[in-house]
């Protein structure tokens, strides 16, 4: 247990740093368009599809794949599992990163977007979406007191602003040791708070496109929607953390937590078996499974849904499997696409409004979206090279 | 200790699994809101539509609504070439449409907003932007709107329409005159001006016993069932048509007899029952960690690892 994270202090500008830029840059022109010429000059919205990949991605996708924070977090101090400690830091890096760029992300997407601080003050207590945006705000500041002992373990008693600021250095020393403290003293409580803020807002996903009964497929449109998304976002929490620290170890030339994550992996199937069984349970139940087999566009959505999520269950449940890092990752990456397609199936796929219009994402649409996903690389990439996330090799 | 482990995984399963399945399974509607006797609200009666169009045009008039090109000249000559909108929009409230495939008969119906009596727009704003009113008018405030389009999405008719091409938008629907005449005591702007009768106005309880009238009066050329009395919860404007043509034939979904939004507040509301759920599964996890803590406490283990 003496093992210590440590910033990475890599040299930043490498050529990969580039393309994340062109990416961003790109999504910055597309951004301009929609922020002072409409919609209409950007994305391929419509009447009948009000909602389109910056809803089903950005926002319904970047939830589920930020799980990895709150999953990770609560294996590891809730059910006391300090074997896996070095997978928390970086999880809760990943999931501030991933809250915060859904936050941006509903910014772009909002027409009135200046108004955003309306969720604050008018309650509309019967909207969904009121008790999502409450859970998100309050989770991403959770979130953000989460890390802040790695910003105060890097920073704590070295204090040494530039210039005319350096006057601060004392004042600034003292407000990071108060934080310590607080945080020493508070952090179990926000440990829990934030496993329970993404129990509520993880089910209420489920619970948004429930308001259309007569748009959304009869595949997804159940009562049992919020569990089901609750369910499957802590499927995809561990799949997150291996994906993540697989990519790491590769760009950042470490030796892979290969054993860690096998261990981790066990929770996998456990995991995504309650799932199956539920969703199983509920189709069955509501006697719509030969709806799956009709051929049609969203019959065929939910079989390739199901297999992504149904074959790494039966790989992962072999402990050799789980052992094989190529095999763990794609396996990973299964359960990933598979809550991805699902987010997408309940909000662009499975919904139908109307003969008169179809909605596929405009190159504007990607554009911004991919921008979303360079942007978030960057800042891991930041925050592991420069806050003490990653632990020392050894 | 792996017994204690499987122990920790079934309660924390079950902690979870037992909050959210009490909110989702037992999801039951609550009580669907009642009609009052002060709303107005409009019957549209599609067996005596001419197909004129004189609504459409009143009500471009009365809420200053840009005259739409559907034929793409707009763009391509900077002038525009009209014909009529094929769907509603930011610019078109209401739309007179023709149905009937083929050798059916032709029917023309008039689509606009419903001003349902419990309405999935209502319900789904996150801040309560659409309101329904004491005259039955639901109105729009584009001073609280976000531009979220939750409302698109809920609503059962696809009524609500958002601005694609300003780069401030709002959403866009019928008023029901609310403002601009019901409360300066004059019908709708479509009401008054239609030439065959087919757009009456009135209270919405009155206009039930004309419609029930007109149907008892003619039942050859009615079917009997008043389109609107019950569908989604009820709604403020009421349809009726030919003996042989189905409402769903005409854009009016088969829809059922209870508000849409049913399913999400039932759900909404038993999360937050007196907050009962998100408390109980905070306790319980707050249970499992102390007790994980005090128990690596006691083995001397504390912080560190123990073997599985
Ligand atoms: S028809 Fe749609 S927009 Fe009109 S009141 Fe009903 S739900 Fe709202
Ligand atoms: S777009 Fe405006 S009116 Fe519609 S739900 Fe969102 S905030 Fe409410």
């Amino acid at each position: 247990m003496n093992i210590k994270a440590l910033p990475l202090r890599h040299r930043f500008w490498t050529p990969n740093v580039a393309v994340l830029l062109f990416f961003m840059a790109s999504g910055v022109v597309f951004a301009y368009f929609r922020f002072f010429h409409g919609f209409a000059s950007v994305t391929n919205l419509n009447p009948a599809y009000p909602f389109g990949i910056w809803i089903a991605f950005d926002v319904a996708c970047g939830v589920a794949l930020a799980a990895g924070g709150f999953t990770t977090a609560a294996i590891v101090e809730i059910f006391g599992r300090h074997k896996y400690h070095a997978l928390v830091r970086p999880a809760i890096l990943t999931a501030f990163i991933g809250y915060f760029l859904v936050g941006l992300a509903v910014f772009f997407d909002l027409g009135k977007y200046y108004n955003i601080w309306h969720a604050l003050v008018y309650w509309n207590g019967t909207s969904v979406l009121f008790e999502v945006a409450w859970c998100v705000m309050l989770y991403l500041t959770v979130l953000a007191i989460e890390n802040l002992p790695n910003v105060i373990e890097q920073f704590r008693g070295k204090v040494a602003l530039p210039g005319f600021l350096s006057g601060l250095n004392g004042p600034t020393d003292w407000l990071l040791g108060k934080a310590d403290g607080f945080c020493r003293r508070t952090m179990a409580f926000f440990v829990i708070a934030g496993v329970v803020l993404s129990f509520g807002h993880q089910s209420s996903l489920g619970t948004m496109m429930l308001i259309a009964p007569y748009k959304l497929h009869e595949l997804w449109y159940t009562p049992l929607s919020p569990l089901l998304f609750l369910t499957s976002a802590v499927s995809v929490g561990i799949p997150m953390v291996v994906f993540e620290g697989t990519l790491a170890a590769k760009f950042f030339g470490r030796k892979p937590e290969t054993e860690l994550l096998a261990g981790i992996a066990k929770y996998i199937p456990l995991f995504l078996g309650t799932y199956l069984l539920l969703r199983l349970g509920d189709l069955a139940y509501r006697g719509v499974l030969a709806t799956a087999f009709d051929g049609s566009l969203q019959g065929n959505a939910f079989l390739l849904e199901f297999a992504l999520f149904a074959v790494p269950y039966f790989v992962l449940k072999r402990r050799r499997s789980r052992q094989n890092p190529t095999l763990l990752f794609l396996c990973s990456l299964s359960v990933i696409c598979a809550v991805v397609l699902n987010r997408f199936n309940v909000f662009l796929i499975g919904m139908d409004m109307g003969p008169e219009y179809s909605y596929f994402p405009s190159v504007g649409e990607w554009a911004i979206t991919f921008a979303f996903i360079a942007f978030g690389v960057l800042l891991y990439k930041i925050g592991v090279n420069y806050l003490p996330i990653l632990e020392e090799e050894h | 200790m792996d017994i204690s482990r499987r122990k920790f995984l079934k309660i924390g399963a079950a902690a979870g699994g037992s909050a959210a399945c009490a909110v989702a399974a037992k999801a039951e509607a609550r009580n669907a809101r009642q009609p009052e006797p002060q709303w107005y609200g409009m019957l549209n009666d599609s067996t005596r539509c001419i197909g004129c169009k004189a609504c459409m045009v009143a009500c471009k008039k009365e809420n200053k609504l840009e005259a739409e090109s559907t034929l793409g000249e707009k763009e391509a000559l900077g002038e525009q070439l009209y014909d009529a909108p094929r769907a509603l929009s930011e610019h078109t409230y209401t739309l007179i449409k023709m149905h009937g495939e083929g050798e059916q008969e032709k029917t023309f119906v008039k689509a606009q907003c419903m001003h349902c009596v419990d309405p999935a727009c209502a319900s789904a704003c996150i801040v309560g932007a659409l309101k329904k009113e004491d005259n039955g008018a639901v109105k729009y405030d584009a001073g609280m709107c976000m531009g979220c389009r939750y409302c698109m999405v809920a609503c059962p008719y696809s009524v609500p329409q958002f601005e694609w091409h300003r780069a401030i938008p709002s959403i866009r629907k019928c008023t029901l005159c609310s403002e601009t005449r019901l409360e300066k005591g004059k019908p709708t702007a479509c009401a008054g001006v239609c030439p065959a009768g087919a757009i009456t106005f009135g209270r919405r309880s009155e206009l039930i016993k004309i419609a029930r009238a007109r149907i008892d009066a003619a039942p050859e050329i009615y079917l009997d069932h008043i389109y609107g009395e019950q569908e989604v919860g009820g709604t403020g404007v009421l349809y009726l048509t030919k003996k042989y043509v189905a409402f769903a034939g005409l854009g009016l979904g088969d829809f059922d007899y209870k508000p849409v939004s049913g399913l999400t507040e039932s759900i909404q509301h038993r999360i937050f029952q007196y907050f009962i759920p998100p408390i109980a599964v905070y306790s319980i996890l707050g249970g499992i960690m102390a007790y994980n803590q005090r128990r690596k406490h006691n083995a001397g283990i504390e912080g560190g690892d123990d073997e599985y």
